[in-house]
């Protein structure tokens, strides 16, 4: 059943596959003039801007209903972002609200001017909307870096408050008739946040339901109206960051093994110490306060099957892990070496084997397929952000026509290719697909990565064949040397 | 009655090829259990590199691989010593770096990547099985039973003295050097015994690249003239003796010279002056010969006393000569304290504060070498029976190698070599004697009859006679048999008891157990590193006693200011003096180094043994060696002179500043009054010791490792005192007295 689907899935997407056996398959952003202004052809009828601060990375849902006052049907729809904001937004999956089976439309980023501070993402509608009609579109996205810890230094055994900046009035690149932006907090405890004079039957916003504040709704604004706001609530967890993320799957077909390595560069961005780090509080503050905003823990919940799991870092094995592994589940549970606090850094390697059955399928042309996640983080109710990350998939030596298909939003993959890793008894080196992208979440820890691959015979058979050859050259010329007559005279024994 | 299945299994070895194809497989197989015998902490735990100075090795192995030899050769290392720094190219002994850089390289080359960390970790055992092996081949050259080098190599591969220094993670010189110091032996018995300049060449090749492994090196340079020596006194000067001897020497010093670290040392130092002298004293043997063979006899009495005398007082006269105007240097404080044991307690007590530099109590030579102790005694015996040159070697390296192993424990290490030599040497006679299955045959009784009856009266040793008889009594046999083979399993299993239980420890991590007996580590040393590493400014110098320079340099890759190479004794001394001094005399020291974190090593939560206030005496030690007006090791003391850290503690030990740093905030973790350090055994006073100029900036989670971070100067000018003072509330306290009852702020 799996296979079927994994199947189709790759059939119906290998069109949409960039052919990876060449050098970098994915552009995402296109050239336009400098004085590109988004054309002013559609009129935002209505619109509710969701933010969630809930995790350690901001969530935004756009749901927008947008009509063509144009004549002609339109096709392009452009959406604000600043130019910091573009660097860490990601995961970008825009859809139609009604329709759920028109699929993900393509999002990306509009290259026209570095200078500018206001960047467009360009949103590809399938079908162009024809004059007067109306679409719903569901455009959501994360900011990662979004929070500021406020105040930035306080005491071990202090809450922590972090601030969140935004526009009340939604960014737009069009006239937007009537919208509200609705923020949701982890706990009812937001301290400060900006207040505004209120309209219609509202005295004043945000209005406040428990941990939600809600800002409008607001009545017409113009395209690019901005309303500055800031928040700051309390969220007494660690803010993980991690910087980068290399992540190896090596598969071995000799072995039937998939095996897994993952190297994190872990920071909490969170409010540093402002007195140093005192033991005596940390251990007591263990037993009568056991929430804190260090990072003590971090919970990677593996593919049932996973074995032999390890933790290292960069002088060797960490012991304070522990790792539930049964049939319903693989879990890792770790300990940094140390309580990690704001401004504190971490970084550690986690690698796994699995069995290659659980990932890997023959197909019926002969061909390989490997389903395995794209990400593998861990799972933490704050939620992890990923900077930087690197899959590489490292297939047997002499494995070709390398296809891949993901279903990580396309607009966070900033590059993938092919290259050689040359490693244990290898004499051409492996076929190593590599896939970097950015700013991503634990949020996309399920999504899929489908590789497909040849793997002729011959290029299997050749490692045992050239140690086997090598082996007997060795010990022919040894054989030779052996009988090579030194002696001057060998006569005369 | 079994005589038919052991003769068939006799059988089987009298081939010439199968006897050597077994030979093969035995050593495999012993060089196996050498190495496998060695892998206890890697299998316990991980692999890892151990201790201290393992870790130096480790750093400059990594920095060989990454920058290629001539940078490590040119190598100044600004991130020890700081502010001096180290001119580490030419101050180490470069030897098992290259080495281990050679074998990643060409792995590396045959496409198997090995990381250098394991090459590191396993390179000692993976030498010992070569040691086993070179064991082997010395043995065999000291009689002509085979079974006495296979005994050797198994008892050189399973020896703990030897395995004290070379199990898996214990990186250090020794490791290789071992394998050289036997294997130099075996060339230059090669050499002596054919008079060979190949073999010659070789030994000399192998002595540089000892030179370039250990320091150890001097041992064979005073062990090979010594051996030379004795041979010439016994009259047994030759054309071989002097062939070996004088390629040895002039090959293998100019080898010697290619390492920086040694240099012109060969032809400056005392310690290989009696090289030189047995050099010079066969050329002028081998002019004797000559001149011998060319006039009468009558004239050449007269020519060589008058030559001899003449020589030898010139000799002296200008050794005595060169030395006392300093072309020579005088023995150095390690040389002395071989001499006589109390020396470096007097003069260097940075030498004695090593364990290692420690006379050796007599339980250890049981402890590391089990039967053989009392098999060597034998084996000598047995060379005195034959006492061809390669004997006397035996002997001399005996009586040398025995002196010194008592004077220094770690010197144990190469004693362990000829002990095995001389075991295995006895054993094998034992197991020859009584192992052959067969009895003598009547014909062959006949042919020894005449003897038979001079047996019993005559000694049974005297190898000169060799009379053709054996034992006959079947029970005699087997009950010796038995003995020796009960002997050699009883050997087998403290072996691998010892290297279980004493020398498999990394000491880097500790193991306990939890009551449910499964094993817990305690990691402290690697939290604190990865903390500095992690947190701290890349160039962050870290202050700490010399014991933790290599690790700080290797875990934690922070600049420190002293390490385990103590080259200079000041400085360690400044250290000891900032450890040992009151706050406000340390502040500045540390100021003046740009000290940025303290780190000090605490056991008393744990009840750790190897924490800095127990070698807080050495610390006091060194630093009155060099301000004796300043530190005084008595004030440490209690009036009735015990060392004390409770309430009773002097007050230069209350306010010295290792002493704060050990027990700050230490009571916290307790009820009032009752925080007790568990190591000593000591309650200690309810009132804590505060720090003025430092805070404390990490702690581990045993409390093994306590870092503090120096403060910078006071921002409104104040000295740190009345700055923490007022920080602490001091002063309010004095001048808000009680007015009434407290109320409440309300804003």
């Amino acid at each position: 059943m799996k296979t079927t689907a994994v199947f189709s899935a790759f059939l119906s997407l290998l069109s949409l596959a960039s052919a990876a056996s060449s050098k970098k398959s994915s552009s995402t952003s296109t050239t336009l003039p400098v004085t590109f202004r988004p054309p002013q052809v559609f009129r935002n009828a209505n619109l509710v801007h969701i933010i969630s601060v809930e995790k350690n990375y901001a969530k935004e849902n756009i749901n927008v209903l947008v009509e063509n006052i144009d004549k002609a049907a339109q096709d392009e729809y452009f959406v604000p972002f600043t130019a910091d904001q573009m660097s860490r937004l990601g995961g970008v999956e825009v859809k139609d609200r009604k329709d759920a089976s028109a699929g993900p439309f393509v999002a990306e980023a509009v290259e026209f001017d570095q200078e500018s501070d206001i960047q467009y993402l360009r949103i590809r509608l399938p079908k162009p909307l024809a004059p007067g009609a109306q679409q719903t579109l569901g455009i959501s996205y994360y900011l990662l870096k979004a929070y500021k810890p406020l105040p930035a230094s306080i005491k071990q055994e202090d809450q922590q408050y972090l601030s969140f900046s935004f526009s009340a009035y939604c960014p737009s690149a069009y006239t937007t008739n009537k919208q509200k932006t609705e923020v949701k907090f982890p706990t009812g405890n937001i301290p400060d946040y900006t207040k505004l004079p209120g309209s219609g039957e509202v005295k004043e916003f945000p209005q406040k339901q428990g941990s939600k504040l809600t800002y409008g709704p607001f009545d017409e604004k113009p395209a690019g109206a901005v309303q500055p706001v800031s928040v700051r609530f309390e969220f007494n967890k660690p803010v993980t960051h991690v910087s980068r993320l290399e992540r190896d799957i090596e598969v071995s077909h000799w072995g039937g093994n998939v095996a897994f390595e993952e190297r994190y560069t872990l920071h909490h961005r969170g409010a540093n110490l402002s007195l140093l780090f005192n033991r005596v509080k940390w251990q007591q503050s263990q037993y009568y306060q056991p929430t804190t905003f260090a990072l003590k823990e971090l919970k990677f919940p593996l593919r049932v099957g996973s074995v032999d799991p390890y933790y290292t870092d960069v002088i060797g094995n960490v012991s304070t892990s522990r790792f539930r592994s049964n049939k319903r589940e693989a879990l890792l549970e770790i300990k940094p070496r140390y309580p990690v606090f704001g401004g504190w850094k971490y970084p550690f390697t986690i690698g796994w084997n699995s069995d290659a059955k659980n990932f890997l399928r023959r197909t019926a042309a002969g061909g390989f397929v490997l389903n395995v996640p794209f990400l593998e983080g861990p799972r933490q109710a704050e939620g992890v952000e990923y900077e930087q990350v690197q899959v590489r998939v490292i297939l047997p030596e002499g494995a070709e026509n390398v296809k891949y298909h993901t279903s990580i939003p396309t607009s966070s993959i900033t590059e993938a290719g092919v290259e050689i890793h040359k490693t244990f008894l290898d004499t051409i080196g492996r076929t190593a697909l590599v896939i970097k992208a950015r700013n991503l979440v634990d949020d996309f820890r399920d999504r899929e990565l489908v590789v497909t691959y040849d793997y002729p015979l011959v290029a299997m058979l050749r490692k045992p064949l050239i140690v086997f050859a090598s082996v007997f050259a060795v010990l022919v010329g040894a054989w030779v040397v052996g009988n090579v007559e030194l002696k001057f005279d060998s006569r005369k024994k | 009655m079994s005589a038919d299945p052991l003769q068939g299994l006799a059988s089987v070895g009298k081939g010439q090829s199968t006897r050597s194809l077994l030979r093969v497989i035995i050593l495999a197989l012993i060089a196996g259990a050498a190495i496998s015998s060695r892998l206890f902490s890697v299998i316990r735990f991980e692999s890892i590199i151990h201790e201290f100075d393992p870790w130096f090795n480790f750093r400059a192995t990594k920095y060989l691989v990454a920058n290629g030899f001539y940078n490590f050769w040119d190598w100044f290392d600004d991130r020890t010593w700081h502010p001096l720094g180290r001119v580490t190219g030419g101050t180490l002994y470069p030897g098992l770096m290259v080495t281990s850089g050679v074998i990643y390289h060409a792995l590396r080359a045959l496409t198997i990547p090995v990381d250098i960390r394991n090459i590191c970790v396993l390179l000692a055992p993976g030498f010992s099985g070569l040691t086993a092996w070179a064991a082997y081949l010395l043995t065999n050259e000291m009689t002509p039973s085979s079974s006495a080098g296979l005994l050797a190599a198994l008892f050189m591969g399973i020896a703990p003295g030897y395995i004290s220094r070379s199990v898996a993670g214990s990186y250090d010189n020794e490791a290789i050097a071992i394998f050289l110091l036997v294997f130099t032996f075996y060339l230059w018995i090669k050499a002596l015994k054919q008079g060979s300049m190949l073999w010659g060449a070789l030994c000399a090749l192998f002595y540089g690249y000892m030179v370039a492994s250990w320091g150890g090196y001097a041992f064979i340079t005073c062990l090979l003239p010594l051996h030379a020596f004795v041979l010439i006194c016994m009259g047994r000067y030759g054309t071989r003796l002097y062939v070996a001897y004088t390629t040895w020497y002039a090959l293998g010093t100019l080898a010697s010279m290619q390492i920086p670290f040694v240099g012109f040392l060969p032809v400056k130092t005392s310690e290989h002056m009696p090289a030189l002298g047995i050099f010079g004293f066969l050329q002028l043997l081998a002019f004797l010969d000559y001149v011998r063979s060319a006039i009468p006899s009558r004239q050449f009495q007269t020519f060589l006393w008058l030559f001899a005398g003449g020589t030898f007082g010139l000799g002296l006269l200008g050794l005595v000569i060169a030395t006392s105007a300093g072309f020579i240097a005088p023995w150095s404080g390690r040389f002395y304290s071989l001499w006589d044991t109390g020396y470096a307690k007097i003069h260097i007590p940075i030498i004695a504060s090593v364990s290692e530099h420690q006379p050796t109590a007599w339980p250890a030579f049981f402890f590391d070498l089990n039967m053989l102790i009392w098999l060597f005694p034998v084996g000598v015996y047995l060379c005195f029976q034959q006492l061809a040159d390669e004997h006397v070697f035996i002997v001399v390296y005996a009586l040398f190698g025995s002196y010194f192993a008592g004077v220094m424990v770690r010197l144990m290490l190469t004693l362990t070599p000829v002990v095995c030599v001389a075991a295995a040497m006895a054993v094998s006679a034992l197991l020859d004697t009584y192992l052959s299955a067969k009895s003598p045959e009547p014909q062959e009784a006949q042919a020894a009859e005449s003897s038979e009856g001079k047996k019993a009266t005559k000694s049974g040793l005297r190898s000169t006679s060799k009379p053709v008889v054996g034992v006959y009594g079947l029970w005699g046999k087997s009950m010796m048999v038995s003995a020796l083979a009960v002997y050699l399993l009883v050997f087998v299993l403290h072996c691998t008891w010892v290297t279980s239980n004493a020398y498999s420890s990394p000491s880097v991590v500790l193991a306990s157990r939890m009551p449910d007996g499964s094993q817990h580590i305690i990691d402290d040393y690697r939290e604190a590193y990865q903390w500095l590493r992690q947190n701290t400014h890349e160039d962050a110098k870290i202050m700490s006693w010399w014991d933790y320079g290599y690790q700080i340099g290797g875990m934690a890759d922070r600049p420190t200011l002293v390490d385990n190479n103590t080259w200079n004794n000041t400085h360690i001394a400044t250290v000891g003096k900032a450890m040992s001094s009151r706050e406000e005399v340390s502040y500045p020291i540390m100021r003046q180094h740009e000290v940025d974190y303290v780190l000090v090593v605490f056991g008393g939560l744990l009840g750790y043994s190897g924490d800095d206030i127990n070698k807080f005496l050495w610390m006091v030690r060194i630093a009155e060696g060099i301000w004796p007006d300043e530190v005084s090791e008595r004030a440490f003391f209690t009036p009735r002179g015990e060392y004390r850290v409770d309430g009773e503690a002097t007050e230069t030990m209350k306010n010295s500043l290792m002493y704060k740093m050990s027990y700050y905030n230490y009571n916290n973790l307790f009820p009032p009054g009752q925080a007790v350090d568990r190591m000593r055994g000591a309650r200690l006073p309810e009132v804590g010791p505060t720090l003025n100029t430092l805070e404390e900036a990490f702690t581990s989670e045993n409390w093994i490792i306590r870092i503090y971070k120096v403060k910078d100067l006071d921002n409104l000018g104040r000295d740190h005192a009345s700055a923490a003072a007022f920080d602490r509330g001091h002063k309010k306290k004095k001048v808000t007295k009680k007015r009434g009852p407290r109320v409440l702020r309300v804003d």
